[in-house]
């Protein structure tokens, strides 16, 4: 096992042991766990850079590199869509360390032979590395050590996700598949570590579903600069994902001519559901509502309600209240899921129905609203016309950013942050 | 009914979140020409003028120039790469440039931090204040500049003094009678001296006005508030007024000092209460007073900008995690740098006898002569086609920017070469 920074500028030589030039960098193929290296790039005489595949190579470590070959193809290099070089694309790059959620700089490129191969194994970001390439790794360890710090700090290449910065030519290599296994507030937390030009492309690359989670964890600001950087096809699909009320928040903050656009392009039902948001005030319970809830009739059985849940598969905000309305849509009563669950599957709704529920008017105050949640400990409020039919409802966590303003969040005590790592 | 775009404060991170928010209706030239402005500003000009009259205007021209120039350059590259100084230097050049780079940034900073404390100690002293009193206000100061939300909150106060002395200097200019004829001619036609003090304030005045932190925060700046190339033209504009809004400044201390100071036989500068008279013909006998609030303000502007931004610098270089939204243990790196500005900025002042003021001067002239190593980086980084695109340094901005680096060595060897020279003679 070594380091990228041990190997380049070594001697490679030809079978006969005779030195034709110097390593300067070696391809990976990406894809699978330890990527394996697939070939050199090796500085001639001439000071040209020419391409060796790894088949040419006999053997491989700190004292340079031997070949197989005496004839030595004059190949230029011609970089596949799957591979990189690990000095110029990987090294004093920035990467995404998944485990740590956050981003760091690659010191150093730490290669190993498994399974008859040189593979990519891990990156080193610690201050080994750094000190490894500016010549100081004796006297800076042993001062490392001294003030207890920790100077080797590795991160297994399966813990890694390059970044696509406008600077490298990373773009369009990389799957970012490890960024789906994270919680969408952690990807948002990295997303926030980039700078404001690389932001998209992480969103560009994660399924719509995802991106959307991610998007609505972001502060207003950077969602719009990150929606206007997308193109807008992949903007509408991931608008469509979020929940309206967070979708028309962020579409009014766009230049009209882009809300159009966008709007167009949604499929017509979302799209609908956010102008119609649209048209409230921001300051009134119809500008805080959202549209996503779900409506029962009094003469429906517990069996039917829940067979039709299973059907709509709504998400884990919308699901813990149900609203009982009566042929014209007027409110008469909620439902909670526990009194679903309980009730005997032939039960009809109006036998566990609370009646007289706590509403607001949709042009009330969104302060009133929010209110309203705290006193009487809601999950949620409906929101209803003059006429008492439903509109939307004000969740629990709306009402809070309302009340706490945005990113309340980040604020709370150390308590409630992730974990840090060991 | 629309809704309005209002969401609350932006969430944004980086450098910018906390330094940038200096009045958001500026632009960032604007912005890192007022803070160029600090304790080491309005010490140089001072001396400038004092010590050698309107001879020096040329050179207040001249660096409004390369000012302009290079704070353009630092913003184009931002708004090319979206990237910061250091990180670029770091990808472009391998680690071993990005620590040398790191360290000329630190070796620099510290000197400008340790000029903020003088300042702040020179300030205080007219009032006073003894120096181990001052340098202690001023940690205490450093430290809650630096802690989350302060800075964003105070900076309009530094700014409006910083502002309020700058036009008393306009005005007490203009009240001392000065030789217009003269300023004018010595603004266009450099008066060359051979001395070794005459290009100790030449380096000295270019080194205040273009600095190596400057080069960091413009470009990091225009990246923190996610400009792009749309926005070059406007960049460009801006970068212009905030050149000129600090060189008309520093031109005015340059006369006021000269009316006054050079004119009454004051040459030699050693002391805060000194300086201040030139504000005589406008404040008279509270002169003093006006020129340690604006000293005490102008030096909590830079002890605001400058620690930070060489903190974000050298982690941006090295990939550690940097910012105050991080705790102590996150980002052991970043606390302690600007621990290491707080603590070496204190101590030295406080060694006994220390001429505050001579020593603010010497660090404008370290600046200078360490600003031409981070200009090659700037100047190789604006001709890089991957890097840059379109918006690539084109012929004529490399030449000139070239020459601009190459002629703030030539002046630093001239500097060496006289100082050699004299000293020997």
């Amino acid at each position: 096992m070594f380091f990228l920074s041990q190997l380049v500028g070594r001697p490679v030589r030809d079978r006969d042991g005779d030195v034709f030039g110097k390593l300067r960098d070696l391809i990976v193929a990406l894809g699978e766990r330890y990527p394996p290296v697939t070939g050199l790039v090796v500085r001639v005489s001439n000071g040209r850079d020419i391409f060796l595949p790894w088949t040419d190579v006999e053997e491989i470590d700190t004292g340079g590199a031997r070949l197989r070959t005496t004839r030595i193809d004059i190949a230029t290099f011609q970089q596949r869509p799957h591979e990189i070089r690990l000095r110029i694309d990987l090294l004093d790059k920035q990467i995404v360390d998944v485990e740590g959620r956050k981003i760091v700089r690659v010191n150093d490129i730490q290669v190993a032979p498994v399974e008859e191969q040189l593979r990519l194994v891990a990156v080193d970001v610690g201050l080994a590395g750094i000190l490894r390439r500016l010549g100081l790794s004796g006297p800076g360890q042993r001062l490392a050590r001294a003030l207890h710090l920790e100077p080797e700090k590795y991160i297994e290449w399966e813990d890694v996700d390059p970044v696509e910065s406008s600077v490298s030519s990373l773009k369009l290599r990389v799957p970012h598949e490890a960024l789906g296994t994270l919680h969408p507030a952690d990807v948002a937390h990295i997303v926030e570590q980039l700078a404001p030009r690389d932001r998209a492309g992480i969103l560009a690359a994660l399924d719509d579903e995802r991106a959307a989670d991610v998007l609505e964890e972001l502060a207003a600001d950077d969602q719009v600069d990150i929606l206007e950087a997308l193109t807008p096809e992949k903007a509408a699909d991931i608008l469509e994902e979020m929940g309206p009320d967070e979708a028309a928040d962020l579409v009014a903050d766009l230049s009209q001519e882009r809300q159009e656009e966008l709007l167009g392009l949604m499929e017509p039902d979302e799209a609908s559901d956010v102008r119609e948001l649209l048209a409230y005030d921001e300051e009134t319970a119809g500008g805080l509502m959202t549209t996503d809830f779900i409506t029962v009739s009094s003469d429906q059985t517990a069996q039917q309600v829940i067979e039709m849940l299973r059907q709509l598969r709504p998400d884990a905000d919308h699901v813990y209240y149900l609203y009982v309305t009566d042929a014209e849509g007027q409110l008469v009563g909620t439902i909670t899921l526990r009194g679903l669950i309980v009730a005997e599957p032939t039960t009809h709704v109006r036998e566990f129905t609370r009646p007289e529920p706590i509403s607001v008017a949709v042009d009330a105050h969104a302060d009133e609203a929010a209110r309203a949640i705290a006193r009487y400990n809601l999950l949620a409020l409906p929101v209803v016309d003059e006429e008492g039919r439903i509109q939307g409802v004000i969740t629990v966590d709306d009402a809070f950013e309302r009340a706490l303003g945005e990113g309340w969040r980040k604020r709370l005590p150390d308590l409630f942050e992730p974990a840090e790592e060991a | 009914m629309r809704r309005t775009a209002s969401h609350g404060r932006r969430r944004a991170i980086g450098l910018v979140a906390r330094i940038g928010l200096l009045l958001p209706v500026l632009g960032p030239g604007l912005v890192s020409g007022f803070a160029d402005n600090d304790a080491g500003g309005i010490t140089t000009y001072s001396i400038a003028g004092a010590q050698f009259g309107y001879d020096l205007l040329w050179v207040i021209l001249a660096s409004q120039v390369v000012l302009f120039f290079t704070q353009e350059v630092g913003a184009r590259i931002g708004l090319a790469t979206g990237q910061g100084l250091s990180g670029l230097v770091r990808e472009r050049f391998g680690i071993r440039w990005a620590a040398f780079m790191a360290m000329v940034m630190l070796i620099a900073n510290l000197g400008t931090t340790i000029a903020e404390f003088a300042g702040i100690g020179a300030a205080l002293s007219l009032v006073g204040v003894p120096i181990p009193i001052s340098a202690v206000l001023a940690a205490v100061a450093m430290v809650l500049l630096v802690s989350q939300g302060t800075f964003g909150r105070v900076q309009y106060v530094f700014v409006a003094a910083g502002l309020g002395v700058s036009i008393a200097y306009v005005v007490s200019a203009l009240l001392a009678k000065p030789d217009w004829g003269t300023a004018a001619t010595r603004l266009v036609i450099p008066a060359l001296g051979t001395s070794p003090a005459y290009w100790l304030a030449v380096v000295g005045t270019v080194g205040t006005t273009i600095t190596p932190w400057g080069q960091a925060f413009i470009q990091s700046y225009v990246v923190d508030k996610g400009l792009d190339r749309s926005n070059l033209g406007a960049e460009r504009i801006d970068v212009g007024l905030g050149a000129l809004l600090t060189n008309l400044i520093a031109g005015f201390i340059v006369v006021a000092c000269a009316a006054t100071l050079f004119a009454s036989g004051q040459h030699d500068l050693t002391t805060a209460g000194q300086a201040a008279k030139a504000l005589g013909p406008l404040a008279g006998t509270s002169a003093t007073i006006l020129f340690a609030g604006g000293l005490l303000a102008a030096s909590l502007l830079g002890l605001g900008v400058v620690p930070l931004t060489s903190a974000y610098t050298v982690c941006e270089a090295f990939g550690w995690e940097s910012g105050v939204q991080w705790r102590w243990r996150q980002a052991p790196a970043f606390y302690g740098l600007l621990a290491l500005f707080v603590g070496v900025g204190a101590l030295f002042v406080l060694i006994p006898g220390l001429p505050l003021i001579t020593l603010i001067y010497l660090t404008a002239v370290l600046n200078g002569i360490l600003l031409p190593f981070i200009l090659v980086f700037v100047m190789l980084l604006a001709r890089d086609e991957r890097l840059m695109g379109d918006l690539r340094s084109g012929w004529r901005l490399s030449v000139i920017g070239w020459s601009v680096t190459a002629v703030l060595v030539v002046m630093s060897l001239v500097l060496v070469w006289v100082g050699l020279f004299s000293s020997s003679a």
